[in-house]
């Protein structure tokens, strides 16, 4: 007899994933949409790739690829897919097969939080892990008001995150414009449900409201919460900015990550923004306080991750860890950005126009758009 | 727009995979080799499936033209 097979969401599959549970991710996509992005967790996953097409045309040689003995969790774009295949599994014996409820869609949008700074801090600072996209957003929750530092798309979950802390969204910051992702800024901007707040040189034709940065400037978060003092740190895009906050936790945008930097070649200006990039990096980064942890808004594999899950690390450490911080010289450093160039792909443009208010698209199109992982860094490493 | 000549219709508007590529396989199972089928579909999905599928199977895929949230595909079964 077999079973009906049940559905699990995508935060279960992340918990899974970081629980180390023994399983096979059967991902049924076609194969070019699986090359494009596929999941990705903390450790190494037993996974393959079989189309669903390819259990409607040979169904006994597909399901024999499929290993036995063993649970079988099945993905696919938006769920009927996996489902169906699910099916196939179990009506063939399979005894532990369960499908991704909303797809890979979900996946791509779930966020996942890590607490940052000690529980007996009077603030809370929380770091979101986006892992199928490799974003990273953060939190400032303090005295019922909560700040948000380069927020996803999926608002559902920081709204859920503020009030189960007894917070509501009161502040958003861009460190820049994005390219990679379509930010959630823009809503919360638009429903002027909170203020948003960034660098004009990013939003220089932005048809909203925000209030621009500036350079040196300090200000409160969350009322009368922790301090925070910004830089105006460009290379990676013009307007790109660094945020210091309590004097400990430095939030550095697409400016720098724990083993590489920011590319500066997404705005299309990279002749110049690469010297931005060199100046910030290698004279306004290397006096910023050592022991402050760097908090990046990407990451480029799970190895980078510390013990705790989250993505940090003490700046003093990546000035001898990070190999951006080796090239001495200008030309060094130039050079390096430009062997590591790549071509970024076509959907940052428009994205880009949408995260900057100039473009609208529906609810299918930004999913369509959003999808992937992202290509962020100067120097691209395996993510394996 | 297209001047393929049809052999058979398919609409698979309003539906999700895997009940677009479902069908077409249906439909072209009824085909003679050499016909064509005119597949409609609205779920974007479809694109990159299709064109796996076709690639899988050896059908031809004609043209796919992607119009107002519609995508229609002409195959010729091989």
């Amino acid at each position: 007899m077999s079973t009906t097979p049940d559905s699990f969401t995508a935060d279960k599959l992340f918990s899974d994933l970081s629980g180390k549970v023994d399983f096979h991710l059967l991902d049924v996509r076609n194969e070019d949409d699986f090359d494009c992005f596929r999941v990705e967790g903390p450790f190494p996953i037993q996974m393959s790739n079989i189309p669903y097409f390819d259990f409607m045309e040979e169904q006994d040689t597909s399901v024999s690829k499929v290993p036995k003995n063993m649970p079988i969790k099945i993905v696919c774009a938006k769920e009927g897919s996996a489902q169906y295949v699910a099916e196939i599994l179990a009506s063939q014996g399979f005894s532990d097969v369960s499908f991704l409820s909303g797809g890979i869609k979900l996946w791509g949008e779930l966020l996942t939080p890590v607490r940052v700074n000690s529980k007996n801090d009077k603030y809370d600072l929380y770091q979101f892990i986006r892992p199928g996209k490799g974003c990273l957003s953060y939190g400032v929750i303090y005295g019922g008001e909560m700040a948000i530092i380069d927020p996803s798309r999926n608002l559902h979950f920081y709204r859920n995150f503020a009030e189960t802390h007894g917070a509501v969204i009161a502040e958003v910051i861009e460190t820049h414009s994005h390219a990679d992702h379509l930010s959630g800024g823009l809503e919360l901007c638009f429903s002027q449900e909170t203020e948003m707040m960034a660098h004009e040189n990013d939003f220089p034709d932005s048809p909203f409201n925000y209030r621009r940065l500036e350079d040196g400037e300090t200000k409160t978060l969350c009322k009368d919460g922790p301090e925070m003092t910004l830089f105006h740190t460009p290379g990676h895009t013009e307007g790109s900015i660094t945020c210091l906050i309590d004097g400990r936790y430095l939030i550095t945008g697409d400016t720098l990550f724990i083993i590489s930097a920011g590319r500066p070649d997404l705005g299309g200006k990279a002749e110049k923004w690469v010297y931005d990039l060199y100046e910030t990096l290698l004279d306004k980064y290397t006096q910023y306080p050592g022991d402050a942890e760097v908090l990046p808004a990407h990451y480029v594999t799970w190895k980078e991750a510390d013990e705790s899950g989250k993505f940090a690390a003490p700046l003093k450490r990546l000035w001898n860890e990070n190999p951006i911080f080796s090239l001495s010289s200008e030309n060094e450093f130039v050079q390096f950005i430009i062997d590591n160039m790549r071509e970024s792909p076509e959907v940052y443009i428009d994205i880009k126009k949408v995260n900057r208010g100039l473009v609208q698209v529906t609810e299918q199109e930004a999913d369509i758009m959003d999808l992937g992982k992202n290509e962020c860094a100067a120097s691209h490493y395996d993510s394996d | 727009m297209s001047d393929y000549n049809a052999d058979s219709q398919l609409d698979c508007s309003g539906l999700n995979c895997p009940l677009p590529v479902l069908k077409t396989k249906k439909a072209m199972d009824d085909l003679a080799s050499g016909q064509v089928l005119k597949m409609v579909s609205t779920d974007p999905g479809s694109l990159n499936d299709i064109a796996a599928w076709v690639k899988r199977t050896g059908n031809e895929l004609l043209e796919s033209i992607a119009e107002d949230g519609h995508f229609t595909f002409y195959l010729k079964k091989s």
